[in-house]
């Protein structure tokens, strides 16, 4: 590797130095960033006077700032918050009401304000850091912190069911864009102390937080530090959504395939951090990141486990053969029909000979615009507004299918070819990996256009050894096939759950077994 | 998690060692032994490799002294920097002169069964550049992809040799001793050819997770092939008899021969595939020793990196002959050379580890 870098390293300086950053003006705001970092002061005009400035009131119409006296220890005060993000209730009956008609004097703010404080800050960067996430501040007069008070009460959509991962056995809830709901439907599943939900902020000027869940007693603590340190290493102002977060901390973010899985269902959460794996939650995002994940977990679906275990691995036989068909139908299409002629029977020859024709184009040609066809009517289906949705599905079936033919522009044939392969690709339920398939099987098409079944599986063969090269947080695409890790064999076939025993030996987990022999 | 190098575990190694060589079975091996010995060519595989046992066992004893080493450390070691230069050399040499050959012998079947009109180029390019690609990325890889064919392949020579039996007549093995025990007997040495692989797989042994494994892994492929390999030349002996004296490649003759029922007459094209695969792994793990040996030769540490050019050298080696046959009459005098070769460089080893007191030094160690 380092021979590589040598070479490449000074090719890396010249584009450098040739692709100048381009000049632009910026004004610095290096006084506010310094008032930041001050602790607050004893004064009450002051603090009121350095966070109106902060938050640029009156201009800033949803920060509420409110000045009142408690009477009893007879000091002034106010309180802070953002008024679109809190329960205006809460301050009202539990912060405000309270500290007004207190009359013991007696007694300290702690003592008289019924809500629950979250903590005395005294940087002005902290507090507001509070405020921004929905914290209400509360300021005396004389003291030299501020109290900050959980108020948030952030509206989002309820618990539904999953959009993209549907299922016919098992939970039907999926994440939503809350992540404390998020955080729930985990605990929920996973009722143990052991389950650390860990918070940390990676973007600078966004300041979005992540949440890292993951079992204390299972996970192998030199990958849960690689991940740290990675999601540490990140050096941006704002990463708004974990699918973006996805491509940051990816190790190849350019190439056809993902190599973290990225789910809707909590259940599939829940079951992969009972495995020793780390799942990361953002705020906004209606899912969540398992880390690292392998070939066989992008491949599985929840439902194999909750269905009996024969139906279960038909289901995932079935899954295996859908992405060999949606894969190679057409390409073998082309490769027989222009190369191995030989193959195909002499009366389905004859058939397909005569279908052809009057088609004017070659076959390959014939594929790749159906094929288009195909993603332009699906990318269709998913954009159009859903009241319309069904026509388009006439609209492609009919106009693209059986006018094309009448109208000699392609086979029938290739209708059947290309339908099977598109619906195939339909099977495949990981979003990613749906991609990797459709973009893999142009690839194919065209190779085989090129050389038959030879060309075919030289971009097989290539393309295996580009997967096993692949790594997911230092862990191999095929683990624990091969190379070969300790495991409870849940590869292609899945026994009955009596028999899962082990925890997947590539993650190195703090506890192996999960249930012991006998 | 640190990116550890991940050792070749005994999977992946017997993997590899059935597809470098139990794909000898599919080329023109078979009637290359028919033409010697004739129906009795299936006993020649058993034979020789009874015969290559000996030597093979004495390696792996010697090689178990030094347990950190692989095989070319092994010989510097004991035959001393000079004449461990020569003999690595030599190993060398006629192993690119064997890949060069091999590969251009399955150019040669790839083109005269299955693309008739596409320049030999094309196609001999393709075959390299995509085993520079698998080569590149390293044994464990080539291990992996192994592991994941070897079913694919065993299956596919499995329903490919059973579709035969409807026309195999075995009565054709018999005469048992073929043209007499002497000849036989005499043909069993030039067999050793056939296992030359084995001597360079040795050099593997660092990429290893033990030596256990190694040793294990490397008998384990042994009897499968032997075994494998005598089974094809029987099937094929049966099922073209004398013909095969003019058949070339009798695996691919056989897959157009075989048919699916009355619908498919014609499967050579599910096969081809498996088979093509099969020797994608086989010449990347070929080129991978080369270039391991090359840089051994010549202190390169990232021996990678001469992965590209040392395919092109053999690329252009095996461009020269100008028909198949040409290819065949030069790979005879190898078939002679190479088998004898890597046994007496064996047995040459254990002799001197012998005479070094190698033995006796690690027998003190262990008792200490």
């Amino acid at each position: 590797m380092r021979k590589k870098n040598s070479l490449i390293k000074p090719l890396k300086i010249l584009s450098k130095k040739l692709s100048t950053q381009p000049h632009f003006v910026e004004q610095s705001n290096q006084q506010e960033i310094e008032i930041k970092k001050q602790k607050i002061s004893r004064n009450y005009k002051r603090n009121l006077e350095t966070f109106k400035d902060l938050y640029s009131i009156p201009d800033n119409i949803d920060v509420k700032i409110r000045e009142f006296t408690i009477s009893s220890l007879n000091r002034r005060a106010f309180i802070i918050y953002l008024s679109t993000m809190t329960k205006l209730a809460y301050i009202q009956t539990g912060i405000i009401d309270d500290l007004v008609e207190n009359k013991d004097p007696d007694r300290n703010i702690q003592d008289i304000v019924s809500h629950p404080l979250v903590r005395n800050v005294e940087v002005i960067e902290d507090i507001l850091l509070g405020i921004n996430a929905g914290s209400a501040a509360l300021f005396v007069d004389g003291d030299n912190k501020c109290y900050l008070f959980d108020t948030v009460e952030i509206k989002s959509r309820g618990i539904e069911p999953p959009q993209n991962e549907v299922i016919v056995k098992g939970a039907k809830e999926a994440f939503t864009e809350k992540v404390i709901d998020n955080i729930a439907l985990i605990r929920k599943k996973i009722k143990n102390e052991n389950l650390i939900v860990e918070f940390k902020v990676i973007s600078k000027r966004s300041r979005n937080d992540v949440f890292l869940v993951y079992e204390k007693d299972l996970v192998n603590s030199e990958l849960l530090q690689t991940i740290k340190d990675k999601l540490e290493s990140l050096d941006t102002d704002s990463i708004s959504d974990l699918s973006i977060l996805e491509q940051y901390i990816e190790e190849r973010p350019r190439s056809f395939f993902p190599t973290l899985l990225y789910t809707e269902r909590p259940d599939r959460a829940a079951s992969f951090i009972e495995e020793g794996h780390i799942t990361l939650l953002m705020d906004n995002s209606p899912s969540c990141l398992v880390l690292p994940a392998t070939f066989w977990s992008i491949f599985h679906s929840p439902e194999d486990h909750y269905l009996r275990t024969p139906y279960g691995n038909f289901i995932r036989l079935l899954r295996v053969i859908a992405l060999f068909v949606a894969l190679f139908t057409s390409a073998f299409y082309i490769a027989v029909t222009n190369y191995h002629v030989g193959m195909i029977p002499p009366d389905l020859l004859m058939a397909i000979a005569g279908t052809r024709e009057r088609v004017p184009f070659p076959s390959l040609i014939e594929v790749l615009m159906m094929e288009l066809a195909f993603e332009l009517i699906r990318e269709a289906g998913l954009r159009v507004p859903s009241p319309i949705g069904p026509t388009i599905g006439i609209v492609g079936a009919l106009i693209l299918g059986q006018a094309a033919v009448q109208a000699n522009i392609i086979s029938p044939i290739i209708i059947i070819v290309v339908a099977l392969s598109g619906l195939s690709s339909f099977i495949i339920i990981d979003v990613s990996f749906n991609f990797a398939i459709r973009m893999t099987r142009f690839l194919l098409i065209l190779s085989a256009g090129f050389l038959g079944i030879y060309g075919i599986t030289a971009v097989l063969i290539i393309g295996l050894f580009y997967l096993s090269s692949l790594k997911s947080f230092g862990i191999p695409y095929f683990a624990p096939m091969t190379p070969y890790f300790l495991s409870s064999k849940d590869l292609l076939i899945r026994h009955v759950p009596m028999k899962d025993r082990f925890r997947p030996g590539y993650l190195k987990p703090k506890d192996m077994v999960r249930r012991r022999k006998g | 998690m640190k990116q550890q190098q991940v050792k070749l575990g005994i999977r992946e190694y017997v993997c590899i060692a059935f597809l470098m060589i139990g794909m000898k079975g599919t080329e023109d091996t078979p009637s290359m032994l028919f033409s010697h010995v004739q129906n009795a060519a299936w006993m020649v595989p058993l034979l020789s490799g009874g015969l290559f046992f000996i030597p093979f066992f004495l390696l792996l004893k010697t090689l178990s002294l030094f347990q950190d080493k692989n095989v070319f450390e092994v010989i510097q070691q004991l035959l001393g920097k000079y004449i461990a230069f020569f003999v690595s050399f030599i190993i060398f040499i006629m192993n690119s002169y064997a890949i060069s050959l091999d590969t251009r012998t399955y150019t040669n079947i790839i083109r005269a069964y299955y693309f008739t009109t596409t320049p030999r180029l094309v196609l001999y390019g393709i075959l390299m550049v995509v085993c520079v690609y698998a080569a590149k990325k390293g044994i464990q890889r080539i291990g992996s992809i192994s592991y994941i064919l070897i079913f694919y392949v065993a299956l596919s020579f499995f329903i490919a040799f059973w579709l035969s039996l409807d026309d195999s007549q075995f009565a054709s093995i018999f005469p048992i001793w073929g043209p007499g025990k002497l000849e036989l007997l005499k043909a069993a040495p030039s067999g050793l050819g056939l296992w030359g692989e084995f001597f360079i797989l040795t050099s593997l042994y660092s990429f290893m997770t033990s030596f256990k494994d190694f040793r294990n892994g490397t008998w384990i492929a042994f009897g499968c092939v032997v075994i494998q390999l005598s089974l094809a030349t029987m099937l094929f002996i049966a099922l073209f008899d004398k013909g095969l004296v003019v058949i070339g490649y009798p695996f691919h003759v056989a897959i157009r021969y075989i048919s699916l029922g009355e619908f498919l007459p014609n499967i050579e094209t599910l096969f081809f595939p498996i088979w093509l695969s099969a020797a994608f792994i086989r010449f990347a793990a070929f080129l991978f020793i080369n270039a391991l040996i090359f840089g051994h030769l010549f202190k390169i540490k990232e021996y990678q990196y001469l992965i590209p050019s040392l395919a092109t050298i053999y690329l252009l080696i095996g461009m020269i002959p100008e028909t198949p046959n040409d290819v065949a009459q030069l790979k005879e005098p190898l078939r002679y050379i190479a088998g004898p070769t890597f046994a007496a460089i064996s047995i040459i080893l254990w002799l001197t580890a012998w005479f070094k007191g190698e033995f006796k030094h690690a027998k003190n160690k262990n008792n200490m």
